[in-house]
């Protein structure tokens, strides 16, 4: 019988597991080296992508969601004239799920130079947890991060009408989520998302083979597939066809095909994966496409 | 994203978290208690481990060849979810020099988080065994039958998988009071394992899974 209390008990208290956590595959930093980082990163960009160095400040920023009573601090680079962000068009880059801004610093180096060096500002930040950012991700941390970066912006000067968010990956979340809902600091106007992933139940459903309610092991709310629904700003969606990670016909066909806005457009890029939409597809071609969608939508 | 999200539990794992039950029916009356633990193997890091779930099983002996059952997952438990499996082992045909006794297993898998998330799937299982020497040990061999009943899944999608099928090979050692069993199971092979965030190591590369379990029964 004490077999049975002991077991039934384990049972009960030890019901609040969730997979919750393993989106964030986060690293810590004692420092950022950025463009001297020498770890592992998707791609390296020769010296034609070259920032100057006065073009990049890297910088905290206080993050607050509005029920927190206080706020964390976390870290954020932006490359650009700061001074200029009052005309300037800002694309505010929305990382993965791992590591830190010294792995995607390669990729925000990359946008920099859309259409020509520094045309585009570019804004990145290390989420709650990642690199030296204070505190612990999350999916609230997630907005309420992405959102301090854009008040930042806003007090530099920034407007909605030039404010264009990027999305990679996890990244998608936020940028699709603040695109989707005209409650944050600024209201993007035009979103592109790299390799979306839907929604977690379908990240569940393709794991397990089966219709499994995600429920079942997440409470992850984050569902890019239901608010790309209310996107009605320019979409563009690029995603690798042979992404081994998050599949192009269950996920990011998914978000591109429930938008309902004033404009779409979608970028299959055959051969690529997860992570190698830019190597595969040449760095200018890729930038061509971001750059004439940012300038033409 | 990496490959670490979602490691611990969707898997092709839901239908593979436990070895066979009962494959040679209980003594008329006998009762069983069965703890296994195993599951597909993964990539973890740089290592290759088997999903760690644990299911508890019930047995009891209706007759010489019929024995009921009760499962719990206890890992899906950790996860806030009823998982619980009922059925049943039915021995058709007796051993007779080297043909094997024949057993088959229909069952009702359930799984429960809350009144939005809830799901039953049959299975059926066939078994075919060898027993051999004085403790009465044997091998085993069968086929597992798990049957999706939803026609769509999230956003709609259509429900590709409806019947997924996996073969174990496995052995059990006899005692009086006990039995020890290991068993490998060949997942879903005809399923792709592909452009999943779930990194499965199994022979057949990147078809289905491969699966070890141990199992420990006490009989009384």
């Amino acid at each position: 019988m004490k077999r049975i209390i002991l077991f039934v008990t384990i049972i009960l208290l030890s019901s609040c597991l969730r997979l919750d956590d393993n989106l964030f595959n986060e690293s810590k930093l004692s420092e950022y080296k950025l463009e001297n980082y020498t770890g592992e990163v998707d791609f390296r960009l020769d010296y034609n992508y070259a920032i100057p160095d006065s073009m990049v400040h890297l910088f905290t920023l206080p993050s607050q969601a509005s029920d927190e009573s206080s706020a964390t601090t976390i870290y954020a680079v932006y490359i650009g004239n700061i001074s200029e962000i009052t005309t300037d068009t800002v694309i505010m880059y929305c990382h993965g799920n791992k590591d830190h801004m010294d792995f995607y610093w390669q990729r925000a180096k990359l946008l920099a130079n859309t259409k020509n060096k520094n045309r585009f500002g570019v804004m990145m930040i290390d989420y709650r947890g990642y690199g030296m950012s204070e505190g612990k991700p999350s999916e609230k941390a997630l907005y309420a991060d992405v959102d301090a970066a854009l008040k930042w912006l806003k007090n530099k000067g920034l407007t909605n009408d030039r404010l264009v968010m990027y999305g990679f990956s996890m990244g998608t979340a936020p940028a699709t989520k603040i695109t989707a809902n005209n409650n944050y600091s600024l209201f993007p106007a035009k979103l592109l998302l790299e390799a979306p992933f839907a929604s977690a139940e379908v990240m569940v459903q393709d794991g397990s083979g089966l219709a499994l309610p995600g429920s079942t092991v997440t409470d992850l709310q984050i569902n890019n597939g239901e608010e790309i629904k209310k996107v009605q700003q320019p979409f563009f969606w690029i995603h690798g066809e042979n992404d081994d990670f998050l599949s192009i016909n269950t996920h990011g066909s998914v978000v591109y095909n429930n938008y309902q806005g004033t404009y779409k457009e979608q970028h299959r890029i055959p051969g690529a994966e997860h992570s190698t939409i830019q190597t595969v597809m040449g760095f200018s071609n890729y930038l061509n496409a971001v750059g004439d969608f940012i300038c033409t939508h | 994203m990496y490959k670490r999200l979602f490691i611990a539990f969707c898997c092709l794992s839901i239908y593979s978290c436990a070895p066979s039950h009962f494959v040679k029916p209980l003594e008329k009356k006998q009762h069983a208690a069965n703890v296994s633990l195993g599951g597909p193997l993964i990539k973890f890091g740089t290592a290759t481990i088997p999903i760690p779930f644990i299911t508890a099983t019930y047995g009891y002996g209706i007759d010489s060849t019929l024995t009921g059952f009760a499962s719990v997952n206890v890992t899906s438990a950790l996860y806030g979810n009823v998982q619980l499996e009922l059925g049943a082992t039915k021995q058709l045909l007796k051993q007779k020099n080297y043909w094997p006794a024949v057993s088959f297993n229909p069952v009702v898998n359930f799984i429960y988080h809350d009144k939005n998330a809830y799901k039953i799937y049959p299975q059926l299982d066939l078994n075919a065994f060898w027993e051999y020497g004085k403790r009465k040990n044997f091998f085993y061999i069968g086929v597992d039958n798990w049957f999706e009943l939803s026609s769509k899944k999230a956003f709609d999608l259509k429900q590709q998988n409806k019947w997924l099928v996996s073969s174990m090979i496995g052995h059990t050692f006899n005692g009086k009071k006990w039995n020890f069993n290991i068993e490998a199971k060949v997942i879903a092979p005809h399923l792709s394992n592909k452009d999943i965030v779930v990194d499965y190591q199994t022979p057949l590369r990147d078809k289905g899974a491969f699966g070890i379990y141990f199992g420990y029964t006490r009989k009384f």
